[in-house]
């Protein structure tokens, strides 16, 4: 067992009637980059807290390195949080805020120095380490507090929504800083987002959460191309939804009868459907496409209702038999079918492109 | 800015208005230090002296009254803001429905009249004495110890706002932050929040030194037989009055002044260095101009200034000034005389001779003896006996030995 | 005791078990030893009759309410005086406390929202000069100004507005001025806090609409200052109510404040029970007076203050 393991086993956390986590059962292999991905209030960052020991599980067990971290408190746990707002200390310079974990085990005045410049040299700002913390960017304190929890050598980092203050070049610079520091240190990184392209492009695995409960874990491809449940189909990027009732099922394929007539997709993780189920097929708008004929599979008739112009792609707006649908172009197709001069268009797109999964199980009980 | 609404020519002149009230009877009061006139006064003008400052000096028990003071504001500010930084911590970790309550325990004391603080701690501390067999002589019966407690009972309160407030802008992930770096709880409270805490300690220490200094209503009781700096300057002002109250009040304005304006220099030199506005500010580049900018600095020069006025107005002789209003007085006193004189002459019917010029009493100047001087207007101690028809509340109020119940 | 329980672990995981015991120790010996056990062996004591000491814990040392009786019927009739006084002591502070509300809120409104940079900093110290000048000192320089041959009657006779000196102290004009004087600070301070917090663009969106100015301090900026104003108006009226050095100093002759009664009692007539049943009175009136008032106004202890 690698000491940078993490193991949630059946966690939940509960603060008097409010379940803020139900039942997290997952494992986090020593040296992943693993995100918690979920909209504020989903519980993530309370399973954050409950890992560096600021918060007790109600019921289940927290292990780090197969070690119980029961009656473990945070400053006697192998991990190290960067907070959302860093939470660098005002009234210390940024070397002393890199050394505090080095004073705090009693390491001599000359040692913390050098090491905290080393530190400094390799989050590239040497020679700062007199400054105060306010002096310094906001891209810069990012970096002071990582190195400041490089410091305390920690087996895991826990990053709580770092990069959410940060201006959007500088966070999408961040994202692969961040990404390279993680694979130089090789320590296991547990970062919590609400935003999917952070989680994406970063991680190695992805748990997506919802309400308190994970739903899906798995690596961003398979998040985004098999999302197991509509929650994780609409939350993970743009997505069409289109309900309907299962007419019959050939092997991986299902078709529904939908307002826009048969359509056919791909069940979610080779589930079995009955056949009149509720259930809601997924495509991405990236996977609807314009066709110049008629195709024989999935074909839609729709009508234009807007456009929108976004750089690299063209977004269409349209309706289709009162369901609304999202269809990107890249501008670099502008040669492909168009539009009918009259706003009609016909549009298909592939069934292994598209989930099925079970209507929302809140809806139909 | 808020035109029509307070803004403009009516905040002005309500403002100077307002600060009119405020400080006229300081200026005032200021101004009658340095009249000779035994009673303190504007006018009639008599001569400019700094004598009052020496009869101040020269009060044996305000200057005793000093050092009990002095010693007993410093132990309730060890006290009282320890307990304040206690009753802050308490209050920013108790849960939210808690709050309220632990809130309003700990700001009752300021709400509680100090007359009442005062007697229920000498009341609670001589019935635990009793309860110990100790006697007059011990720690319950001990002037310095009750007044101690009685102070701090409530300034401790002072205390608790001033932390509560600098507590309630500490980020508490600091501490989380700290102890997840490895920090013990201790460490984190050390190094972390009390660093954090300090400039509102300073002001809270401040607060409560001046608090336990000034109070009266408390202190008054629980002082016993003994007596503080306010406790002699009250029962002096309820004997009767002169300049050297005055003057002592010149004192305290030019103490305060100075501290304020000190102060304000070090705040404003501090938000000016952290902005980096300092860098740009010609005042700043040379290093000269920039040590003045120094509160140390601005403190030198405010003392230095003021201790040359004083030193010069210390060297104005009055005797001279003095001896022209007595002869003036003197001369007054013959003229009036005569007059009586030829009156009396003139006039059969013998009248009691009473110079009185209504709006110059006491003609005969006190300016021989300035302290046993009643002040005219001396209002009757407010322990006057009660209207005869009251069943004596107060009876035997001067004579407590004679005292019994009175069934 | 759960909740308590809970506070104890909370405090000693953040800050350590030597600051838990510290803050537990701190906060009970204040609260416990330092205010609710001397109030209530002051309200013991205030149901005792007045033994020599010899006698006290003897068989004549019995509870009794004549401390409490003798307030309400001296020796026979009702007591007129001393209820009188303590009524005239309510009304006196009320009175007061009204004088300081409509004297400070223009000035905080004008710190709050119209001086800026030097002209507020100047303020806010010479708000706070006068009051680090002793309370006794603040008296004494109101019976400067008022006395017979103080500046007032000096400038009212140049002036030819009277002829002989108006005696200011026995109408207890000077007494009113000084105690309004005494606590302009308290209620600036706690009208300022609570109207700083007023966005300016209200003020401005409401002018913008029309309003006349006082219908904008009526309906805008006075709902957002009433907690400060509850907070202030409670602290003056408790600290009037209870003041006794500018009564001593700036009373007439014929005029109580009930803490002078309180204080005849206790020091000249050496009567700690009556005193005791005096003082109680006092507080137990005030507190109820204070606590009305907030459930009239809707404010809630908390606000008081902040």
């Amino acid at each position: 067992m690698n000491t940078r393991d993490v193991v949630l086993e059946h966690v939940s956390i509960r603060f008097g009637n409010y379940r803020a986590v139900e039942n997290a059962h997952l494992s986090i292999r020593g040296g992943e980059f693993f995100s918690f991905l979920g909209p504020s209030g989903c519980g993530k960052t309370t399973l954050l807290r409950c890992i560096s020991g600021f918060v007790q599980p109600s019921e289940g067990r927290v292990l780090i390195g197969g070690k119980d971290m029961r009656n473990v408190g945070p400053n006697k746990r192998p991990t190290a949080l960067i907070f959302q707002n860093l939470a660098l200390f005002p009234l210390l310079s940024v070397a002393e805020n890199i050394a505090f974990p080095l004073e705090v085990r009693g390491v001599g005045r000359k040692e913390r120095r050098k090491r905290a410049d080393e530190l400094l040299e390799m989050i590239a700002l040497p020679g700062t380490g007199d400054k105060k913390v306010h002096e310094l960017s906001g891209g810069q304190r990012q970096r002071v507090a990582i190195a400041r929890a490089l410091a305390a050598e920690p087996d895991i980092l826990l990053l709580d929504e770092p990069l959410s203050a940060l201006d959007l070049k500088l966070r999408q610079h961040m994202r692969t800083e961040l990404r390279a520091i993680q694979q130089r240190v090789g320590l296991t990184f547990i970062y919590i987002t609400h935003d999917q392209g952070e989680a994406l492009t970063m991680s190695d695995q992805v748990a997506v959460m919802n309400a308190g409960v994970v739903e899906q874990v798995g690596d961003p491809q398979t998040i985004y191309n098999r999302p197991k449940t509509p929650f994780v189909a609409s939350f993970v990027g743009e997505t069409n939804a289109i309900p309907g009732a299962v007419m019959n099922q050939q092997g991986a394929l299902v078709t529904l009868d939908t307002a826009l007539g048969p359509l056919t997709g791909q069940s979610a993780g080779g589930r079995d459907y009955q056949a009149g189920e509720r259930c809601t097929l997924f495509v991405r708008p990236e996977q609807l496409a314009l066709a110049d004929a008629p195709p024989a599979t999935n074909a839609i008739a729709a009508r234009r209702v807007n456009e929108e112009f976004e750089g690299s792609i063209r977004t269409l707006f349209l309706n289709a038999n009162g369901v609304d649908l999202r269809l990107y172009r890249m501008n670099a197709d502008a040669s492909g079918p168009a539009l009918a001069a009259d706003g009609t268009a016909s549009i298909w797109f592939r069934p292994e492109h598209a989930t099925v999964l079970p209507a929302d199980p809140s809806r139909s009980g | 800015m808020t035109r029509g609404l307070g803004g403009g020519l009516f905040a002005f002149s309500y403002a100077l208005l307002f600060f009119l009230f405020l400080f006229g009877p300081l200026i005032i009061m200021v101004i009658t230090a340095f009249n000779s006139s035994a009673f303190p006064r504007v006018v009639p003008w008599e001569c400019f002296t700094t004598d009052w400052f020496g009869v101040l000096v020269r009060n044996e028990r305000l200057m005793s009254g000093l050092w009990t003071s002095l010693a007993i504001g410093v132990a309730v500010v060890a006290i009282a803001v320890p307990f304040g930084l206690a009753g802050a911590l308490a209050l920013a970790d108790i849960g939210p429905r808690l709050r309220a309550g632990l809130y309003a325990v700990l700001i009752t004391p300021i709400l509680i009249p100090g007359v009442v603080l005062g007697i229920s701690t000498i009341v609670f501390w001589s019935f635990v004495g009793r309860g110990v067999g100790a006697s007059y002589d011990t720690v319950f019966y001990n002037g310095f110890f009750l007044t101690l407690l009685g102070q701090v009972a409530f300034i401790a309160s002072y205390a608790m706002l001033v932390l509560n407030a600098r507590l309630q802008r500490f980020d508490p992930t600091l501490t989380e932050a700290a102890l997840d770096l490895g920090a013990t709880p201790g460490q984190a409270f050390r190094r972390i929040l009390l660093p954090f805490m300090k400039p509102a300690l300073g002001s809270a220490a401040f607060i409560t030194f001046l608090a336990s200094f000034e109070n009266y209503n408390t202190t008054v009781f629980t002082i016993l037989s003994g007596n503080t700096f306010t406790t002699a300057l009250a029962s002096k002002v309820r004997l009767g009055t002169d300049p050297s109250l005055s003057a002592l009040a010149v004192i305290i304005i030019a103490v305060t002044l100075i501290g304020a304006m000190v102060s304000e220099a070090h705040t404003r030199r501090q938000e000016l260095l952290r902005s980096g506005k300092a860098g740009q500010s010609r005042f700043y580049a040379n290093p000269l101009s920039r040590l003045l900018t120094h509160p140390g600095a601005v403190l030198v020069l405010l003392l230095g200034v003021t201790g040359f006025i004083a030193w010069s107005a210390s060297r104005v002789d009055a005797n001279v000034c003095r001896a022209a209003i007595l002869q003036e007085k003197q001369q007054l006193q013959e003229r009036l005389m005569q007059e009586q004189r030829n009156r009396i002459q003139q006039q059969a019917p013998a009248q009691p001779a009473t110079p009185s010029p209504s709006n110059n009493p006491s003609p005969f100047g006190g300016a021989f003896n300035p302290n046993s001087l009643a002040p005219p207007v001396q209002p009757a101690p407010p322990a006057a006996p009660p209207p005869s028809n009251n069943p004596s509340p107060f009876g035997g109020a001067f004579n407590p030995n004679s005292l019994a119940p009175k069934q | 005791m759960a909740a308590l329980r809970q506070l104890w672990s909370t405090i000693a995981d953040r800050h350590g078990l030597g600051v838990a015991v510290f803050i537990g120790v701190a906060v009970l010996f204040w609260v416990l030893v330092l205010i609710v056990l001397p109030q209530l062996a002051m309200f013991d004591v205030s149901l005792r009759h007045n033994l020599p000491r010899p006698e006290i814990g003897g068989p004549a040392d019995v509870y009794t309410l004549k401390n409490y009786s003798y307030f309400l019927f001296g020796n026979g009739a009702l007591n007129t005086l001393d209820i009188g006084v303590l009524v005239k002591t309510l009304i006196a502070a009320v009175i007061v406390t009204l004088l300081d509300i409509v004297i400070c809120y223009p000035i905080a409104f004008i710190l709050a929202h119209s001086a800026t940079g030097v002209a507020a900093r100047m303020m806010v110290i010479g708000l706070i000069v006068p009051f680090w000048i002793n309370d006794i000192l603040r008296a004494f320089a109101f019976r400067i100004l008022f006395g017979a041959t103080g500046v007032i009657n000096g400038i009212g006779q140049a002036l030819g507005l009277w002829s002989s000196p108006i005696d200011f102290i026995r109408a207890d004009v000077a007494l009113y001025a000084g105690l309004a004087y005494t606590y302009t600070l308290l209620m600036v301070f706690s009208i300022y806090n609570a109207v700083e917090t007023l966005d300016r663009n209200q003020i401005e969106a409401a002018r913008d609409m029309g309003a006349s100015w006082w219908r904008v301090h009526w309906r805008v900026v006075l709902p957002v200052a009433k907690p400060g104003i509850a907070s202030g108006a409670t602290m003056v009226f408790m600290l009037t109510a209870g003041a006794l050095a500018a009564p001593q100093i700036l009373g007439g002759p014929s005029n109580l404040w009930f803490t002078q009664i309180i204080y005849q009692w206790f020091n000249d007539a050496g009567d700690w029970q009556r005193g005791s049943a005096y003082a109680t009175i006092l507080l137990v009136v005030c507190l109820a007076f204070v606590f009305l008032m907030m459930r009239v106004f809707k404010v809630s202890i908390g606000a008081i203050g902040r």
